[in-house]
């Protein structure tokens, strides 16, 4: 090497090294990231205490990692060399074709088990009949599309076990899903990349739900809604399997809206008083999080009032049950929808103070075998 | 602080390197020291006295074998109080809990675990700075009376958490006196680039094969294919992790003007496992030939003696991986297949084709690197049973495992041999000057994107 050559390379070095820590530090800190749906690390404060048990460093390492120059290409650049290495699995999602699917991890500490027991167990406590709905993934459903061999728990044995779980009523979303997978094209079941289902996917799950409760003969076909549907509301929806797996190359799905918003009246419970909501916020379309454009998203409690129904239904959920909301509320008097991760009172209760019919608890199985909130349920 | 992370290279080293490169030669060593103690306390603040106990010790001890050299018994004596003093460091924060807890299997004894962390790199340091007092003894090295040259050899950034375990002769004279050429810098570079993107790239994929396979054991689905392939990977791994951790130190020491030894030449090459335990982690294997093995009597006092001295060695380099029977069982395989090969295969090695001892020496390997992945010794006997046929032959996973990794598999191979050497040689020198920033660049951007997608980073020597 001669030494104008190497000290051309030591520049090179240099100027990476130093240029990005420059970069990083002109670069003004951002306080969330959409692309990734969650708050940013921000500079931790000095103090001995946390220096002294490495909390401190701790966050600083954190804070240089969120805050860290051109973040979301960085991560688009590493999910395109895994491509090209041959990898078929992102950070635990698939790449199949041009849609995504979430990979389903075995469930840990017996979590699914002790999770239908709440469930048996809140049927116990209540005079209400129980209703129990395990929403399969696209894992499930689009099990052939997975690559050759590639592995994902099996959810249609667990949701055959929730079928037959005594003392509640079950709600087939498995073969709902499943008749209709092979009907249409998969891709109206669920987002390519989002692991929710589609408005479709919910219009689905809906019917079964309404034949658990012996109210199958009032589920309007499907023409009578595509007749009256809208254009899709969003072309643009980039869900979370894009932000996990970093791959940003495939096309955004659309998104649309099936019911009209019309004589109903929407209470959010987002901070413990009630707000007025409506079934469709679009707000929502214009940020990254558009899923969340059904009924505005997470919230601790729901209700849905629809004075030309019959019936109130408590509803226990996780987000799928945002986008079936809307099917449900042409129905009910009133549906409440109420959701285990941010609501803290008895479900049982608030039933009983709340004059409710049924109590239908419908959760993703993902979300089933990971939440360790249902124990709220027993309440 | 990791050498593979975002705030030590693109926050710890930029700033380092500029300190230490204004700063006039003379005081080069104080701000080594200063930042060292600050990488080194980045991770566990409160061991930073560990670390100031140790110099101060060991710096004492340096002084006191120079001062009496000539009473021979008491130089000794203080040699041996240095030893203890390191050994009784390391036995206390690494082996305490698992001595306790073997000893609270006695019926009727209990002693209490503690759960302390183990503080950063301390196998290393404290190989190091024995090395130090010893080598001073026996005249091998200078004693050093500037506390703050010691304390810059003993907290040296580069090589404080993982090795290469730099002896004391080593860096002696360069602890005095060094010069940084840009080639040395430009060299160190290159070297530091290649050791990150091995272990970025490479050794974090095949991780993530290993706990594929794994998975597959805890979920009851290994397949004799899918025990290999975890095998296979884990031993690429732990090979492309280790070595390029020594590629990244030794870069970093020539970047600042030390020149470490090698620490890994091949060793998936070689063609008997006496062989591969002189290329791999030389750095230790020589230690402990050093100051162990050489100072027991090695080979020369009978074949009774050689057996015991090699069992000695042996278990110690187990032991001295972790504190877990798996480690002591992992270190006395190797002492059984060194004794076999010495005192029976000898004849019928040298008579065997080269690609059969490599393939024999693999298998060794291999399965050794099982009884060392694998803590829980009843795990690793079913898995290692699966291997050996106790279980289906293939499964699907076992497929799309190897479809998924193929290409990566075959990088990790290749990169386990000398042909990547080999073919560089061929190129034309003026096709290298092109190509070395381009690989460069190549390297530290595609490392950067892992690093900051993060999702997989563990470091499996970082708390050796």
């Amino acid at each position: 090497m001669t030494t104008r050559y190497s000290r051309f390379l030591s520049a090179f070095f240099c100027v990476f090294l130093g240029g990005l820590l420059a970069w990083h530090l002109l670069l003004p800190d951002r306080d969330r990231s959409d692309v990734e749906n969650r708050t940013l690390a921000q500079l931790p404060e000095f103090s001995w205490e946390s220096l002294k048990d490495g909390s401190f460093t701790k966050s600083v390492e954190e804070y240089f990692a969120d805050q860290f120059p051109l973040r979301d290409q960085w991560t688009g650049l590493k999910a395109r060399t895994e491509q090209v290495l041959g990898k078929r699995e992102f950070n635990g999602v698939y790449l199949c074709g041009d849609a995504l699917i979430a990979k389903v991890e075995p469930p840990k500490d017996g979590l699914e088990e002790k999770n239908l027991s709440y469930v048996s167990r809140l049927a116990e406590r209540t005079e209400l009949p129980v209703y129990l709905g395990l929403i399969p993934s696209a894992a499930e459903i689009r099990k052939d599309d997975l690559p050759k061999g590639a592995e994902s728990w099996d959810q249609a044995a667990f949701i055959a076990r929730g079928l037959e779980l005594e003392g509640v009523e079950p709600i087939d979303f498995l073969t709902a899903l499943r008749d209709h997978a092979g009907e249409r094209t998969w891709e109206g079941i669920f987002y390519r990349t989002d692991h929710h289902w589609t408005t479709l996917g919910a219009y689905y799950g809906y019917t079964a739900l309404m034949e658990s409760l012996g109210r199958g003969e009032e589920v309007l076909e499907q023409e009578a809604y595509e007749r009256r549907s809208f254009p899709p509301v969003s072309n643009g929806f980039q869900g979370t399997l894009y932000s996990q797996s970093g791959i940003h190359w495939l096309e955004p799905d659309s998104i649309e809206f099936w019911v009209e918003d019309k004589g109903l009246s929407v209470t959010s419970w987002r901070d413990g008083t009630p707000k007025e909501a409506s079934l469709y916020d679009s707000d929502y379309l214009g940020k990254k999080d558009k899923y969340s454009a059904f009924l505005g998203g997470n919230q601790p409690l729901c209700v849905i009032q629809n004075p030309e129904g019959t019936g109130k239904l408590l509803v226990i959920r996780d987000s799928y049950a945002d986008s079936m909301a809307p099917f449900l509320a042409l129905h009910f008097e009133e549906v409440h929808l109420l959701d285990p991760r941010y609501y803290r009172y008895s479900a049982a209760k608030y039933a009983e103070e709340n004059g409710l019919d049924a109590i239908a608890v419908v959760y993703s199985v993902p979300n089933f075998i990971t939440d360790r909130n249902l124990v709220l349920l027993i309440q | 602080m990791v050498f593979s992370s975002l705030t030590f290279l693109f926050g710890y080293l930029p700033l380092t390197l500029a300190l230490y490169f204004l700063t006039p030669l003379r005081r080069r060593n104080f701000v080594l020291l200063i930042t060292s103690l600050f990488f080194y306390g980045w991770g566990e603040p409160v061991y930073v006295g560990v670390m100031f106990l140790s110099i101060f010790i060991d710096y004492t001890h340096g002084l006191l074998v120079e001062r009496f050299r000539q009473r021979d018994r008491l130089a000794r004596w203080f040699v041996g109080q240095s030893v203890v003093f390191n050994l009784l460091l390391l036995g206390f924060f690494k082996y305490w809990d698992f001595l306790a807890a073997n000893l609270s299997l006695l019926p009727g004894v209990t002693v209490p675990q503690l759960g302390l962390p183990l503080p950063l790199g301390i196998s290393f340091f404290t190989f190091q700075t024995m090395s130090y007092t010893i080598d001073v003894y026996r005249r091998d090295a200078p004693v050093q009376r500037n506390i703050i040259d010691f304390g810059a050899y003993v907290t040296l950034f580069p090589q404080l958490i993982a090795g290469p375990i730099v002896k004391y002769k080593t860096v002696a004279a360069e602890l005095v006196h060094r010069t940084v050429t840009s080639q040395d810098f430009a060299e160190g570079a290159c070297r530091f680039t290649v050791g990150l993107a091995k272990k970025v790239l490479l050794a974090n994929a095949a991780g993530a094969l290993w706990e594929s396979c794994q998975a597959s054991q805890n979920a009851g689905a290994l397949t004799v294919a899918g025990g290999w392939t975890g095998l296979f990977a884990f031993g690429l791994q732990i090979y492309f992790d280790f070595s390029g951790y020594s590629d990244m130190a030794i870069g970093l020491g020539r970047i600042l003007g030390f020149r470490f030894d090698e620490n890994f030449d091949h060793p998936y090459l070689s063609t008997s496992v006496g062989e591969f335990w002189r290329r791999w982690h030389m750095s230790l294997t020589s230690w402990f030939r050093e100051y162990l093995y050489f100072p027991l009597g090695g080979s020369r006092a009978g074949s009774a003696r050689t057996l015991r001295n090699l069992l000695i060695v042996w278990f110690c380099t187990g032991f001295w991986h972790g504190a877990s029977w798996n480690f002591v069982l992992w270190g006395l395989y190797f002492g059984l297949w060194l004794i076999l090969e010495r005192f029976v295969l000898k004849d019928l090695l040298t008579r065997t084709p080269v690609l059969v001892k490599r393939f024999y020496t693999l298998l060794v390997v291999f399965v050794g690197w099982g009884i060392f992945a694998m803590e829980d010794l009843g795990v690793c006997g079913r898995y290692l049973a699966v291997c050996f046929g106790n279980g289906p032959l293939w499964s699907a996973p076992d497929g799309y495992r190897l479809r998924s990794w193929a290409l990566i598999l075959l990088l990790l191979v290749l990169g386990s041999t000398t042909l990547a050497a080999d073919l560089w040689k061929k190129i034309p020198e003026r096709g290298r000057k092109v190509l070395i920033p381009v690989l460069m660049a190549l390297g530290l951007v595609v490392s950067t994107a892992y690093l900051v997608d993060g999702s997989y980073n563990p470091f499996l020597y970082f708390r050796f």
